[in-house]
């Protein structure tokens, strides 16, 4: 049994495997297959100042070795994620280590929600600041494929908060790295990517467009090798801890990401598949790294390219 | 949770309809009408997702789980191409099931296209005999019928397009299926979903009670992704509703808690 443990600066995990927002809910629908606790971090779906229906339906879509989707970012708001039991006190009971994923429409609605789970911040160990959802119109990829704007949200969010911070970035950019860079210098602790990539699918009998929202964020194993670069550039662009998502299935393939230099791994889209797919992750990780005989999995991050 | 599953028999009743019957002994013991399961099939390679499929018969003695599709797509086609001795991985049963129907009370089973699936097992359970208003596009979409009436549940057709039974809307049957007396009956639905909120105001209307089976595209089956939601009555909203994700909180629904604007 190898050593699983990593050090993200600011924040330890007892393994490298985290859930990708928006693919877990708050935890509470997995514990019946697995004690979330047994992750490296439980990441909850995105929480805004307010409760929000999010987008019409039909809000998925299969393609190829992937999926859209397009949800929108329904969520309760953060008074009721933080006192409704199904949400934060769950969590809390749990033990889970937990990253809160906030989102908004303008830079100040981030600020709200960081100060509200900063005044409340047991069981939470960070935040996951989500400037890279492509569902919604106002807020996210809007702040996160420009540097600028992005810059400002994270350090407004920094000013809110003393929680560590993670930024969530999005493949729709032409230079990764400057987006990693650009969230190290405005004060976050970590950077996440990638988020979901824009797409679109049509429905050619009805010629109407697959999900209702027309667009929507494109992940699943067809997306993974754009995901292994993009981390692979953006570790090698900052000094702060990358944390490596898209399309991760089985623990080769968070092996990867981690050879890439990602410090922690995020499982997503196959948990839909395999509602114990981060688990086997986990195992899977430990499996290779005995068979090839490493001690840690801190001897494979950044092992290509160093 | 999730169960590797034997295929028994994978047979075809009429056109693209199929009947699958897996030996899955713990899902078949808990099984309830009106539930679903989600199933992984095992020969997509390039496709990830599961495909939710309503729990059509359970035998809890035989241990066998019986599932009624159409091949509408990938998932179905390659589904249909599956044989008796290879396995498929099954999550279930899911979902919120019809509430259990009561003696003495008339169970009035209104299905649309292949919504005749998911309430045969309840059709099944029910301590009374009713009646199933089916209906479907064409004579070539009726299916079931005589699984129906071997139960003892009469059972009265209505086709768009007239070749069999009346010619119009299910819904149209209801009225004349119903006794006078409302309280000695009960309605309850699956199909399409227009159909089903046409069922579900008419009931309301007709001061009867009512459940319908909804859904939208499925993906995690679990209450955590927010894809399959359907609209409820929700008085703390400004919008007066709010979306209920109908893997977890439904599929079924009482026709008053659901959201007919």
């Amino acid at each position: 049994m190898a050593d699983l443990r990593v050090d993200l600066g600011r924040i330890q995990l007892k393994n490298p495997v985290m859930t990708a927002s928006g693919t877990f809910g708050y935890g509470a629908e997995y514990e019946e297959f697995f004690p979330v606790s047994e992750l490296g971090a439980v990441v909850v779906k995105g929480v805004a100042p307010w409760q929000s229906h999010g987008n019409p339906t039909p809000r998925v879509a299969e393609v190829t070795s992937g999926m859209l989707n397009a949800i929108g970012l329904q969520g309760p708001g953060i008074e009721k994620f933080l006192h409704d039991e199904h949400y934060m006190p769950f969590l809390r009971k749990s033990e889970a280590t937990t990253i809160v994923n906030i989102w908004g429409k303008k830079i100040e609605d981030y600020c709200e929600v960081a100060r509200r789970l900063d005044e409340d911040s047991e069981g939470i160990a960070a935040l996951e600041i989500n400037v890279s959802c492509p569902n919604v119109k106002e807020g996210g990829i809007a702040f996160g494929t420009d540097t600028k704007m992005m810059g400002k949200v994270v350090s407004a969010v920094r000013k809110a908060t003393g929680l560590p911070l993670i930024t969530k970035l999005s493949p729709n950019v032409t230079k990764i790295a400057d987006f990693a860079k650009a969230a190290e210098d405005a004060g976050s602790d970590m950077v996440s990517l990638i988020n979901t990539i824009p797409a679109m699918a049509i429905d050619i009998e009805t010629f109407r467009p697959k999900i209702a929202n027309v667009t929507g964020g494109f992940s699943g194993p067809a997306i993974k090798p754009i995901a292994v670069r993009m981390v692979y550039e953006a570790a090698h662009a900052v000094r702060i801890p990358v944390i490596g998502m898209g399309g991760i299935t089985t623990g080769e393939d968070a092996v990867e990401f981690l050879l890439a230099g990602a410090k922690a791994v995020a499982v997503g889209t196959a948990i839909f598949a395999d509602p114990m797919a981060p688990v086997k992750v986990i195992r899977g990780i430990n499996d290779y790294l005995d068979r090839k005989g490493f001690k840690s999995v801190n001897d494979i991050i950044g092992l290509f390219g160093r | 949770m999730d169960s590797d599953c034997i295929i028994l028999k994978n047979e075809c009743l009429k056109g693209l309809y199929r009947r699958i019957v897996f030996s899955a002994p713990d899902i078949a013991k808990q099984a309830q009408a009106g539930q679903f399961v989600h199933v992984k099939i095992t020969a997509m390679r390039d496709r990830i997702l599961r495909r939710p499929f309503s729990i059509s018969d359970a035998d809890p003695e035989a241990g066998t789980l019986t599932l009624v599709y159409k091949i509408v797509g990938h998932g179905t086609e390659e589904l249909s191409r599956m044989r008796p001795g290879e396995h498929c991985l099954i999550l279930g049963p899911l979902g919120r099931p019809y509430s259990a129907p009561r003696k003495g009370i008339r169970p009035v089973l209104v299905a649309g296209g292949y919504g005749s699936a998911a309430t045969y097992l309840l059709a099944k359970r029910c301590p009374e005999k009713g009646v199933l208003l089916l209906g479907a596009r064409s004579d070539a979409d009726l299916i079931l019928m005589e699984d129906y009436q071997k139960l003892g549940f009469e059972v009265r057709v209505a086709t768009n397009d007239g070749t069999a039974g009346h010619r119009g809307f299910v819904t149209e049957l209801l009225e004349d299926a119903l006794p006078v007396d409302r309280k000695a009956c009960f309605v309850y639905g699956c199909g399409p979903e227009p159909m089903l909120l046409a069922l579900g105001k008419k009931a309301l209307s007709l001061g009867v009670g009512a459940e319908l089976s909804l859904d939208q595209h499925m993906c995690c089956g679990v209450g955590a992704c927010f894809a399959c939601v359907v609209k409820v009555k929700d008085a703390a909203s400004p919008d007066g509703w709010r979306y209920s994700r109908s893997c977890k909180e439904g599929p079924v629904y009482n026709a008053e808690e659901v959201y007919y604007g």
